[in-house]
């Protein structure tokens, strides 16, 4: 398999983390309770652990190293799905992107502890307790305000039904689709999707909420090529500020 | 236009009757929080999670109390799930306000107990015992649990109210020896600082 196909999955999958770690760590201090701001704070830590995680594999293959890579990009050379990029509202929007993205990201990372490329399929075994705990989270944060009142599961029907289509984007195939399945480093994103469908299907069962049709929902593409919302590129901004202050800092 | 200067216009006055006071327990219950420390140490009472049921504590309390120093287990209880016997002090033994066992027929059930055994520590667990009811469980345990240490205060949880952690369950912690910089002191705060200032100096 090219070399090109193997660093265009792992940016994409460390963008993805990146971004969505970033935007869960700004509900830091602002969590709608004390140890549920702890609980997205840390999740968001481990999903920039992640990131690093691949940045550093990357590095291996030639990159630059994981801090340039991060801080010095602009949007259009990030490969992460748009859906991790939309800035944060209300809280449910943020629990619903939680429960659809880290349900894809776990079914991702444990296709992968069979990967033909050792790196990854080790790094898939390291963090599958990180995962395994992230979708507990979401799901039964879901099941629990997805049963509560009219308001919540209102609230969360309404982004669920916004978020879906930036959702679907997360299976935005690669160019390299044909050679990453072929090689065994994973099994591609259409079977990665079917399993998320029918996970996500799922968990909403035992709630008040119900999955639109996805057969009529036209994905939000373009991520994958550098194609982002006008969100993006103010993220960067203010995630990189101290880094182009002073490139040497530790903090 | 009405004036926005509050001298000219005021808030309108309000009806006696529509302020009232906030109602009692309009929150989160809370739930206790143990953690084992090590793989075959004893669990330990850490403290107590806000939540709205008991999976949801499970969830909550996980980073609340275990996102920093390493461990290999944590369980759940509601609170109201606690059964305490009198606190003591000095040289007396909470053990001894127990009275003996007189009836244990019926339907027996597993309790958890737990002992402190410094004032101003954390509840450890200590075993556990069939029984009737908590009461009858303390009796049990004094016989079985008490050892010649003084033991202040114990607690007894009926198992199976608490949310353990499931076996496949044991893997929620395994990075978190890597997660150091969630310990103040891996900053080396003052290490940087000195640094600072020699070169600015």
């Amino acid at each position: 398999m090219s070399e090109l196909a193997l660093k265009e999955l792992l940016y994409k999958m460390a963008d993805d983390q990146l971004i969505q770690g970033h935007r869960n760590s700004e509900w830091t201090g602002m969590g709608p309770l004390l140890e549920e701001d702890i609980a997205f704070s840390s999740m968001a830590q481990d999903k920039i652990g992640q990131s690093l995680a691949l940045y550093t594999i990357l590095h291996q293959l030639g990159e630059r190293d994981p801090d340039t890579v991060a801080f010095t990009r602009n949007a259009s050379q990030f490969h992460n799905c748009q859906l991790v990029e939309l800035p944060n509202a209300e809280y449910d929007f943020s629990l619903i992107r939680h429960f659809l993205y880290d349900t894809a990201e776990a079914i991702r990372f444990e296709a992968l502890t069979r990967s033909s490329y050792e790196p990854l399929a080790q790094l898939a075994a390291k963090i599958r307790g990180e995962l395994r705990y992230h979708t507990l989270h979401a799901n039964t944060w879901i099941k629990q305000l997805g049963s509560a009142t009219p308001e919540s599961i209102e609230r969360l029907q309404k982004s669920l039904a916004y978020a879906l289509p930036f959702a679907l984007g997360i299976f935005e195939e690669s160019p390299y689709e044909k050679e990453i399945i072929a090689s065994g480093i994973i099994e591609g994103e259409q079977k990665i999707k079917e399993k998320w469908l029918a996970q996500i299907q799922k968990i909403l069962a035992q709630t008040s909420l119900y999955l639109p049709d996805i057969k009529i929902i036209q994905p939000i593409v373009g991520g994958r090529i550098g194609k982002h919302s006008e969100h993006l590129q103010p993220l960067l901004d203010e995630m990189s500020e101290v880094f182009n202050i002073d490139p040497t800092a530790e903090w | 236009m009405n004036s926005l200067d509050p001298r000219v216009t005021r808030l309108p006055l309000l009806d006696e009757s529509v302020i009232k006071p906030k109602s009692a327990l309009d929150q989160f219950g809370t739930f206790e929080v143990f953690v084992e420390p090590k793989e075959g140490k004893p669990f330990q009472h850490e403290g107590c999670a806000h939540a709205p049921n008991l999976e949801m504590a499970y969830v909550l309390a996980k980073e609340a109390f275990t996102r920093r120093f390493t461990c290999t287990s944590l369980y759940v209880v509601d609170t109201c799930d606690v059964y305490l016997s009198p606190m003591t002090e000095g040289d007396k033994n909470a053990y001894d306000s127990i009275p003996e066992v007189t009836d244990d027929a019926g339907d027996k059930t597993s309790f958890e107990i737990y002992h402190l055994i410094k004032r101003g520590k954390q509840h450890v667990h200590a075993g556990s015992v069939r029984a009737l009811n908590p009461l009858s469980a303390m009796a049990f345990a004094k016989t079985t649990l008490n050892t010649s240490k003084i033991v202040f205060n114990i607690w007894v949880i009926r198992t199976d109210t608490i949310r353990f952690t499931t076996p496949e369950e044991k893997d929620l912690w395994i990075t978190l020896p890597e997660k150091k910089f969630r310990d103040a002191s891996e900053y080396k705060g003052g290490d940087k600082l000195k640094n600072f200032l020699e070169k600015t100096n």
